[in-house]
Formats: structure tokens, sequence, C-alpha cells
């Protein structure tokens, strides 16, 4: 009995690592990264200036996938070749983006700000407490307009162009169009964000406001805009997420994606190390990598459904013990 | 119509206050959020289950009493393996590592097809293959005369108790879950007034300087952890002996620790007896809005109430009162609750007892105590 599994278990194994299924596992790992970056890249910035480790994040994409998946069931009616729903998922962006930059920034000036005074602690449970409410919101909104009980809401889903759900092999390798699809808008908003912190003056104020908020402010800057400006932004980008995962089987637009993005969210951005943009994008990396590899054993050689998702928590435990502070974190940040 | 809940839902308001209690011992008193402890709620609740299944290497007929010691030990176990690597990192790193290990033991549980053949909906007490499903009773272990069975649709009744109390299956279960309750209670009382008490404090007022005064803070943290997820495996075995069954997503999820949260906040962060209170409120309003309020809630009040008239008078677009209604209110007690639980974090940080202490300068037994004696 044993030996069967274990022969199996080398099969799987010299299978594994042929080339080309490594490439594909590989390539797999990386949509994913796009995918754990996208959610993680929001709640990064806020917690890397402010200290707020925001709860209603996983909230704010879910209302993202909704709010994006109307937009573009809407479109679809007007749209009929690919590459203009391909287009219309660009306006959808620039919609929801907008539109959840106005909620965080409405959240932040009315909920979070008159808490700074206090210790960092209010700030999580405040966060806590918006979620059960907007969470409660969209349960009834759904279930108002009839789109319940379908979990993964298959209109939203319906409207992803057919060049997205097909597969493409180059020399040998397949890759699925919506993988390739996420990893380019992935890496566009990584870059966006990326771009804004270091290439433009704005982003040089927030990096000195999260640097040192005091003597920001002493050199003039008016830290408490640019807290919200920060939370505006993180915000559209948790919607933006939100977005891209409506057309993503697996996740879908749900009430409970906002659990389930939260938690990976956080993973990634602790296991990054708090407050640094850069170790979010290699923890990103790093918990996509892994989670593809996993999925992969768990689809071909071992029969424990839970594998993959244990994965991404056994990873943070494990840099944690190994590394308290995170891959690239520092001991403290934002008053932490 | 009455506001006060039912028996059933006060003996939640038991066994749930009693875990938020315990969630409120570690967090409250030594400033440490122990965002993963329905770890050890769900430890204690699948323990009871499991043993009575005869899954575990236990007699399936172990009596309760014993099963809720040996799931408070279970939990206190695992907090100390967890506290051992989480006491390591301090404030959110260390929210986030419990949170971590609890959401690991979450997701194996749910695909662990040892517990049920169906893991994901958890597991109920059904006994041994051809057995009884074994009663669970709350007293003095192996003497039957001084034992009552508690549970959701069995449990023992009481006739004639001095002559004149009469209790139903219900109110049988709410005093002995209620007795076990009380016990942890004051046991937790007791540590949080005993020196070892006052170090967690000077711990979460200002850990370096009781460092400095001599204490090994570490040690103290980690045994404040390990007694608070025995009580939280006490807890979960009441709440398991309850229900007669458990599933993961009422037992080990992240947010039943978040529940635990709401229950210690509303009812005062850093008091004992607050969170239990918390759980009251919470509890009641949940019932007040729900559909069937057998206590008398909001809906059917309204629907006795209001005419026929103006419950089919339309709104908005088609939308009726009643349909208004049960849209809005029916089941969502959490927008309500998450509103109020805004409000409290905004306006009442002290939360229901830690403004009141504040209020009469003292605990309020003590200022009670005070005014008769005047």
């Amino acid at each position: 009995m044993s030996e069967v599994v274990l022969v199996s278990t080398l099969d799987a194994l010299g299978q594994f690592l042929r080339p080309s299924t490594l490439a594909e596992v590989f390539v797999d790992g990386l949509s994913k990264a796009a995918v754990y970056a996208m959610i993680a890249g929001g709640l990064t910035l806020i917690f890397g200036l402010m200290g707020v480790l925001n709860f209603a994040h996983g909230s704010l994409t879910m209302f993202g996938a909704y709010l994006g998946g109307l937009v573009l069931v809407v479109a679809v009616s007007q749209a009929t070749g690919p590459f203009a729903r391909l287009a219309y998922f660009f306006v959808a962006a620039v919609v929801v983006f907008g539109l959840l930059a106005a909620l965080g920034g409405a959240l932040e000036v009315g909920l979070i700000r008159p808490l700074y005074d206090r210790p960092p602690i209010y700030q999580i449970l405040l966060t806590f407490g918006v979620t059960l409410v907007l969470d409660e919101v969209a349960r009834i909104a759904v279930s108002f307009y009839g789109l319940q009980p379908i979990t993964e809401w298959q209109a939203a889903l319906g409207t992803r162009p057919g060049v997205l759900s097909e597969s493409y092999t180059v020399a040998g390798v397949g890759a699925n169009g919506l993988d390739l699809f996420q990893v380019a808008v992935g890496a566009l908003v990584v870059g966006a964000v990326w771009a804004f912190l270091t290439r433009t003056r704005y982003g040089l104020v927030v990096r000195a406001g999260s640097e040192d908020s005091e003597m920001a402010e002493a050199l003039g800057i008016d830290v408490r805009r640019v807290f919200t400006t920060v939370f505006a932004l993180g915000a559209g980008i948790a919607g933006v997420a939100g977005l891209l995962l409506a057309w993503d089987p697996t996740w879908g637009a749900s009430v409970p994606l906002a659990s389930e993005t939260l938690l990976p969210a956080f993973v990634v951005v602790i296991i990054g190390g708090l407050g640094t943009f850069r170790g979010t994008v290699y923890a990103a990396l790093l918990v996509g990598l892994v989670d593809a590899v996993t999925t992969w054993w768990f689809v071909n050689a071992i029969e424990f459904s839970a594998l993959p998702e244990m994965t991404v928590f056994l990873i943070l435990v494990l840099v944690l013990v190994v590394k308290p502070q995170g891959l690239f974190g520092v001991a403290e940040v934002g008053g932490h | 119509m009455t506001l006060l809940p039912r028996v059933e839902t006060m003996i939640a308001v038991f066994y749930f206050g009693l875990f938020a209690a315990s969630f409120d011992f570690i967090s409250g008193y030594t400033g440490y959020l122990s965002f993963g402890h329905a770890t050890f709620y769900g430890a204690g609740a699948y323990l009871v289950v499991l043993a009575a299944n005869g899954k575990l290497s236990v007699p399936y007929d172990t009596p309760f009493m014993l099963l809720v010691v040996l799931a408070g030990l279970l939990a206190l176990g695992l907090a100390l393996a967890i506290g051992a690597v989480s006491f390591r990192l301090s404030g959110v790193y260390f929210a986030m590592i419990t949170l971590g290990f609890s959401q690991v033991i979450y997701v194996f549980v749910r695909d662990w097809d040892f517990v049920s053949s169906a893991p994901r909906d958890g597991a109920a007490v059904i006994g041994p293959s051809g057995v009884t499903p074994p009663s669970f009773d709350i007293g003095v272990p192996f003497v039957d005369a001084l034992n009552l069975a508690v549970g959701q649709l069995s449990g023992d009744t009481v006739e004639g108790l001095f002559g004149v109390l009469n209790f139903s299956t219900t109110e049988v279960s709410y005093y002995m879950i209620g007795l076990v309750a009380l016990g942890c209670y004051l046991a937790m009382q007791r540590i949080i007034h005993s020196p070892f008490g006052r170090v967690m404090i000077a711990v979460r007022e200002n850990e370096e300087r009781a460092r400095a005064v001599g204490y090994d803070t570490f040690r103290y943290k980690l045994a404040a952890f390990a007694a608070s997820g025995f009580f939280a495996g006490v807890a979960g075995a009441l709440f398991a002996g309850w229900r007669r069954s458990v599933a993961p997503d009422n037992s080990l999820f992240f947010l039943v620790s978040g529940d635990a949260l709401l229950a210690s906040i509303i009812g005062g962060f850093g008091t004992l007896a607050g969170p239990l209170f918390g759980r009251l409120f919470d509890e009641t309003i949940r019932e007040f809005l729900s559909k069937e309020g057998a206590g008398g809630g909001l809906l059917p009040y309204l629907r006795e109430h209001l005419s026929e008239g103006a419950l089919a008078t339309e709104i908005f677009n088609g939308l009726t009162v009643q349909e208004a209604i049960s849209t809005f209110i029916n089941g969502h007690a959490s927008l309500y609750l998450g509103l109020l639980f805004v409000l409290f974090v905004l306006f009442v940080p002290n939360g229901l007892l830690g403004t009141l202490r504040e209020r009469v300068g003292d605990t309020l037994a003590g200022a009670v105590d005070e005014r008769l004696r005047r």
C-alpha cells in the first residue's frame, strides 16, 4: 500500500520536474502573485503611511467586485467584440477606482480621523466594525436585487471575453488567457504604485510622512490630507483588485469574498514586513509561487484539499517564527 | 412585548460570554490582541464531540465534567505551543501570528475527514455506531444523584425540588451551564486580583518597565495566555455540550474571535464581567431583530400592531412596508450591531461596564456597598 503511494509520489515528482510543467506552474504562480499583490497593495500603502491595519480592506475589494461586475454587465450589452469587452474592463476599472476612492476618503475623514490620538488598537477595532456594516449592506443589496443565492455572480463571469478563456501554448508551455491578463494588470498596478511612490513629488511626500510624520508636519506638509489621499488610493486599488477577481472563476463576486481576500492580503502584507511596498510585492511573489506549487501537487498527487489554502497561512507562521519583522520589515513602523 | 431574551438565548450568553471573557482576560488585561482565540474555543468543542463519538482514546461515555476539564487542558496545551512562538512578537504582529495559527487549524479541520464524513458541515454527537449517544451531565462525576443532563433538544427536567421548584430541560441547562460559567468567571476574577494579575496589567501599561522591575514578562504572558486558553476551551466544551454538534464556521473561524472582540468592546475592554454583558447586549439585539424573536422581537410586534393597510403601503418603486421590513431588518442584526460597535469605539471606548465604573468611581459592587453603608 505505502509502496504504491511512494511510487506514485516519485512519478509525480518526475512529472513535476519536467521543464514544461515547471514553466506552467511558474506562470500560474505569477498570476496568483499578481492577484495577491493587487489585493494586498492598497492595504500595505495604508498601513505603511498611517499604521492603520484596515480590516475593511476585504469588504472594499468585495464592493469593487460587485460594482465592477455591474459596470461590465451593463457594458456588455453595448460591446460585442472581445477587444471591446477588454476595453470596457478598463472603463470599469476607472469607475470602480473612483467610487471606492471616494468611499475610502469618506471613511478616513468621517471615522478614522477622530481616532489618531488614541492607541492604534482602536483603529483596528473601528475598521473591524466597518467591515461588519459593509458586508451586511452588501448582503442586503445583493438579496434585494436577487443576485443571491448564486455565490459566484454568474452574470459578471459571463462578461469575460473569450480570448481570456482560451489556453495559449508557446514553446510547449500552456498558459491560460486569464492568467496572462492577471499578470499584465497586476504588473501594471504594481508598476503604477511604484512609480507614484518613487517618481512623483506627491509620492515623496507620502514616503516622508511614513518615515516620520512629525518631521513632515514640521516641514509644512499637511499630513492629515496626505492620510486621506492615501486611504482613498488604497481603497481604490482594493476596488480594482475586486474587479479583477470578478472575472476569475476561482474567486468571483460574492459577499464572503470580503474575508476570503482580507486574510491572504493580511498574510502577504505581514510576510513582506509592515510598511514596505517592495516587501509586499516580494511576499506576493513568494506566496503566489508556493500556492501554485502546492495547488499542482494537490491536483496531481496529494489528496488533501485544504493543502493550498493552508500553505498560505503556514508561510505566514514560518516567516514570523524565523523573522518576526517580516521579510523586509523594520522594527518600528507607524508606532507599532 | 418583552425585551428580555429567551432562556435559550441566555444559555448562549453564558457559554459565549465565558469565551469572550477569556478573550478579554488575555487581550484586555495584557494588551496582546489574541486574534486567533477561536482556536481554543473550537478545540474544546471538537474534543467533546469527537470524544462522545468514540473517536478519541477516551471512553465515549466519559463524564461530561471530565471532558470539560480535558477540553480546557487541550486548549491550554495548544495555547502554550502557540504562545511560546507568538509572544516573541508584539502589537499587530502578535495579532497576526495568532490569526495565522488559527486559520491553519481552521482550514485543516474543515477538510479533515477524520472529524466526520462531511467535515465542512461539522460533526454532531451521534455516539459510536450501534450505541446510544451519551448524555452530557453537569455535576459531580460518577455520582448519579448529583448530575443533571444538559442539551438543546434533550436533557433532564427537575420536578418538585424543595417541593416547589420545577424546571424544564432548557431551564436545567441554563442553570447548570450558568454554574460552570460562573465558576470559571470567579476563577479568572481571582487570578486578575492576585499578584499575578497585577503583573499582567503592568505588562499592558508598560512592558519595558515591568521587565526592568525584574519580572520575566515572557513567562507571565505565556502563563496568562495558557490560562485564557483553558477557559476558552471550557467555554467551547459547554457550547458543544449544549448544541450537541460543532462546525468549523461556528467554532474555529476567525470571525468567532471577532464576535468575542465585539462583546468585549461593547461590554468594556479590560473588565472581566464586561464581555458577559456585551454578549447579552449582542444576543438581545440579534433576538430583537430576528423574525422569530420568541421573547417578543421587533418583527412580530410590528406585524401585530401595524394595520394591513400600513403594511401594504408602497414606499418606493413597488416596495411595500412589509417587504422593506423583511429586507432591511429580518436577519440583518449584524448591520445594526456593526453600527453600534463603530459608535461604541468612537464615543464609548470604555464600553458599558467600563463607563459605568468610571461614573461611579469604583467597581459597581464596591459602589453599591458604599451606598448601603452610608
